[in-house]
């Protein structure tokens, strides 16, 4: 039993969009940066649903490489937060316009 | 796949038996993790199921004439296929059976022995775990599938050596075992890339065909077979990685009975049954084995006899029987070694068990402390540690006599006679510091107090009861197992009659094995034992050699040295300059530049990122609309 394309694209999509909404909507810093791991990933189930579709192993090879840069990215990524959070005491994406 | 699975169904049993663990241990991880009792009970019903399931197979395909194997494919990419499934052959069905068995008695043990730890979920968890890696990795039909299994199994021994964390020594312990393991392992992967890239598949059924020496250059086939014994040297803590194994005592002593005894440290030893036929394409490497084998059974076993701490000389026996195992193989004698390998799994893991009940009872390691306090009034340890001592001296008739015997017998059929002197020296020193450990704490020097019995401890509470049950088990398949062999050997051979395989007919050199363990038992009677004896060793009589012996043959300090010399003292010596001088450097002048344009362009974009962020999703979604509807 495989699970179908469509329902690889449908579970990809719903994830895409509420990764947008998380980071649209969320005034944290934190937050935000989960929403576009959460954004990264349905782009990973899209392509290991297009693999298994069309019998190709590179969909499965390029969300490993997904998996590397998302580590990347949360780590600076955090780091910068902190950093910011050091500079000026909260994690709002609003501060920014004050961080110079 | 499913298609041969709903053929045959009780090959289900196969898949419930790798699977139901590794349930027991998510769930005990997610669910249960704050109720002790119900992890235990999780665990102890899937490794019972696990038992049932194997012994069912065991059972069913008892005397089956070719190995079967099912296998799905994973990956395929290029000249290169992954398959995953299980093989079920004697080797395997053996190995599941005491993997499951020792496992199951060990759990139930534990109930006693770990009783009001904190961490007493976490351990269920853990040894479960472990019992779905070695399920697994025992019915892998391909190396890479083993070796995927082979990690887990590092990783979950990693976590029990370190299971008292809060410990200092039980943590870094933990980690010198990861990583002493992995040196090994490097090797291993090495050596499977090497098969890969000529073979295209590491099918074990592929590997273990005779024709595989014509697919490749014979000095191909050497390299990779010394590589892939690179991970049964680490693994199984031969010469040169051994020092790992002794200081994996830290962790909980039923873990050191299961993991580092009976069934973990034997899977190098499993994987050079697995491949057998492969690895004796290469006389040259067997070889090599056959020295390794030697030199590590030698040398833990001069270890063992000056250590005073009892679970520090079963370590050192393990390794010098795990040694001895490879040195069977090495000649040739594969039911040889497979059979020394069951029946050590029983009596070693008997004797670490005894070895927690003296523990658990006095809470001290050191044999003379328990010899002192009386530990010959634990009636039913004393008892089985004997028979567990007397089957590993090679002593008839238990089961140790008849495997050591087996692989005695094979050496002797190699032309050069400097193996067999060897292995006969090995079963004098074996049985020598074996019953050291037994009459030092049967027989405490006489001028010691003899302090009052210490009841308060509860010897006879239902936590001694469920820690002896498992004893009295073990014990008896020590006292039966050797009769099984015949039956044994013929299954481990699809039923084709042994032939050359148990040509043991030697007379003199059964004479000589048996004189060579009465000779050891009897040394460390006039030595330990006898009334008046003088308790010391004839080793401590020379204290240099003493030193070099629980120095560990100064194994460790050269591993020190060549760590704070080389790898610290040039290689990252180099490496920091680079990372330092050009890395850092460089990268900082570059972002200094950056930086600054960063600052002259951010007075661009600065503030409101969430409303740009909105008008770029929605710019991108209506563009999609656009271009794909």
């Amino acid at each position: 039993m495989t699970v179908s394309f469509d329902h690889a694209l449908v579970l990809a999509g719903a994830l895409f969009i509420m990764g947008i909404f998380c980071v649209v909507v969320r005034r944290n810093l934190i937050m935000m940066l989960l929403g576009l791991e959460i954004m990264l990933n349905a782009a990973s189930i899209a392509l290991v649903g297009a693999a298994l579709k069309w019998h190709h192993v590179e969909g499965q090879a390029i969300a490993l490489f997904i998996m590397a840069v998302a580590a990347t990215e949360v780590s600076i990524g955090l780091a910068m937060i902190v950093g910011f959070y050091r500079r000026t005491d909260t994690v709002d994406p609003n501060a920014l316009e004050e961080f110079k | 796949m499913l298609g041969t699975l709903n053929q045959q169904p009780i090959l289900y049993a196969a898949v419930l038996a790798s699977v139901v663990p590794l349930i027991a241990f998510l769930l005990i991880m997610v669910v249960t993790r704050r109720r002790p009792r119900v992890s235990a009970g999780l665990s102890i019903v899937a490794i019972t199921i696990a038992f049932a399931c194997s012994v069912l197979l065991l059972v069913r395909y008892w005397g089956l004439a070719a190995l079967l194997q099912v296998t799905g494919t994973w990956v395929t990419t290029g000249q290169f296929t992954v398959s995953i499934g299980f093989i079920l052959d004697p080797l395997s069905l053996l190995m599941v059976t005491v993997v499951s068995g020792i496992s199951l008695l060990v759990q139930v043990y534990s109930l006693g022995y770990m009783a009001g730890d904190p961490g007493f979920s976490r351990y269920y968890a853990y040894m479960s775990l472990f019992a779905w890696a070695m399920i697994s990795l025992v019915l892998s039909p391909n190396l890479l599938q083993l070796y995927v299994f082979w990690e887990l199994v590092g990783v979950s021994s990693y976590l029990l050596i370190g299971f008292w964390y809060e410990k200092f020594s039980a943590s870094e312990a933990g980690k010198k075992a990861f990583v002493m393991t992995r040196l090994g392992d490097v090797a291993f992967l090495l050596g499977l890339l090497t098969l890969l890239i000529p073979l295209g598949n590491l099918d074990v059924l592929m590997l273990n065909s005779p024709d595989i020496g014509s697919t490749m250059p014979a000095g191909m086939l050497t390299l990779s077979a010394l590589l892939i014994f690179g991970g049964v040297v680490g693994k199984s803590a031969q010469f040169p990685l051994l020092t790992w194994l002794p200081d994996a005592m830290e962790g909980p002593t039923p873990v050191s009975a299961l993991l580092h005894s009976a069934t973990m440290v034997a899977a190098g030893v499993f994987l050079f049954a697995r491949i057998f036929p492969f690895f004796s394409q290469s006389p040259a490497a067997m070889t090599v084995f056959l020295a390794i084998g030697t030199i590590s059974m030698l040398l833990a076993a001069t270890m063992a006899m000056v250590a005073r701490d009892i679970k520090q000389v079963w370590a050192y026996s393990t390794i010098s029987q795990l040694g001895f195992m490879i040195m069977g193989l090495a000649a040739g004698g594969y039911v040889a070694g497979v059979f020394h390998l069951i029946t050590h799994a029983g009596f070693k893991a008997l004797l670490f068990l005894c070895a927690g009940v003296f523990i658990h009872v006095y809470d001290s390691n050191d044999m003379f402390e328990i010899g002192r306090q009386g530990g010959r009034r634990l009636k039913i340890p004393m008892a089985c540690m004997i028979v567990g001592a007397a089957a590993l001296s090679g002593l008839p008739p238990l089961s140790g006599f008849f495997s050591k015997e087996a692989i005695i017998g094979v050496l002797a059929t190699q032309d050069n006679r400097l193996w067999l002197g060897a292995a006969l020296v090995g079963v004098v020193l074996t049985a020598y510091y074996t019953f050291r450990l037994i009459f030092i704490m049967l027989f405490p020097s006489a001028g010691a107090p003899s302090p009052p019995p210490t009841s308060g401890h509860g010897h006879h509470g239902r936590d001694y009861w469920t820690m002896a049950t498992p004893l009295l088990i073990l014990a008896a398949v020590t006292l039966v197992l050797g009769f099984a062999q015949t039956p044994l050997t013929q299954f481990l051979l699809f039923g084709v009659d042994a032939g050359g395989d148990h040509g043991h007919g030697e007379r003199g050199l059964l004479i000589a094995a048996i004189a060579g363990a009465v000779g050891g038992v009897l040394l460390a009677w006039f030595e330990f034992g006898r009334k008046g004896s003088p308790q010391i060793g004839f080793v401590e009589r020379i204290p240099a050699l003493a030193t070099l012996f629980s120095e560990r043959w100064y194994l460790d300090r050269i591993y020190r040295w060549l760590l704070d010399r080389v790898v610290y003292g040039v290689f990252s010596r180099l490496a920091t300059w680079n990372d330092e001088r050009i890395i850092n450097d460089g990268v900082d002048a570059f972002s200094d530049r950056l930086v600054g344009s960063g600052r002259i362009l951010a007075t661009l974009h600065r503030g409101m990122i969430q409303y740009k962020l909105l008008v770029m999703f929605s710019v991108v979604a209506l563009l999609g609309l656009y271009f794909f509807f």
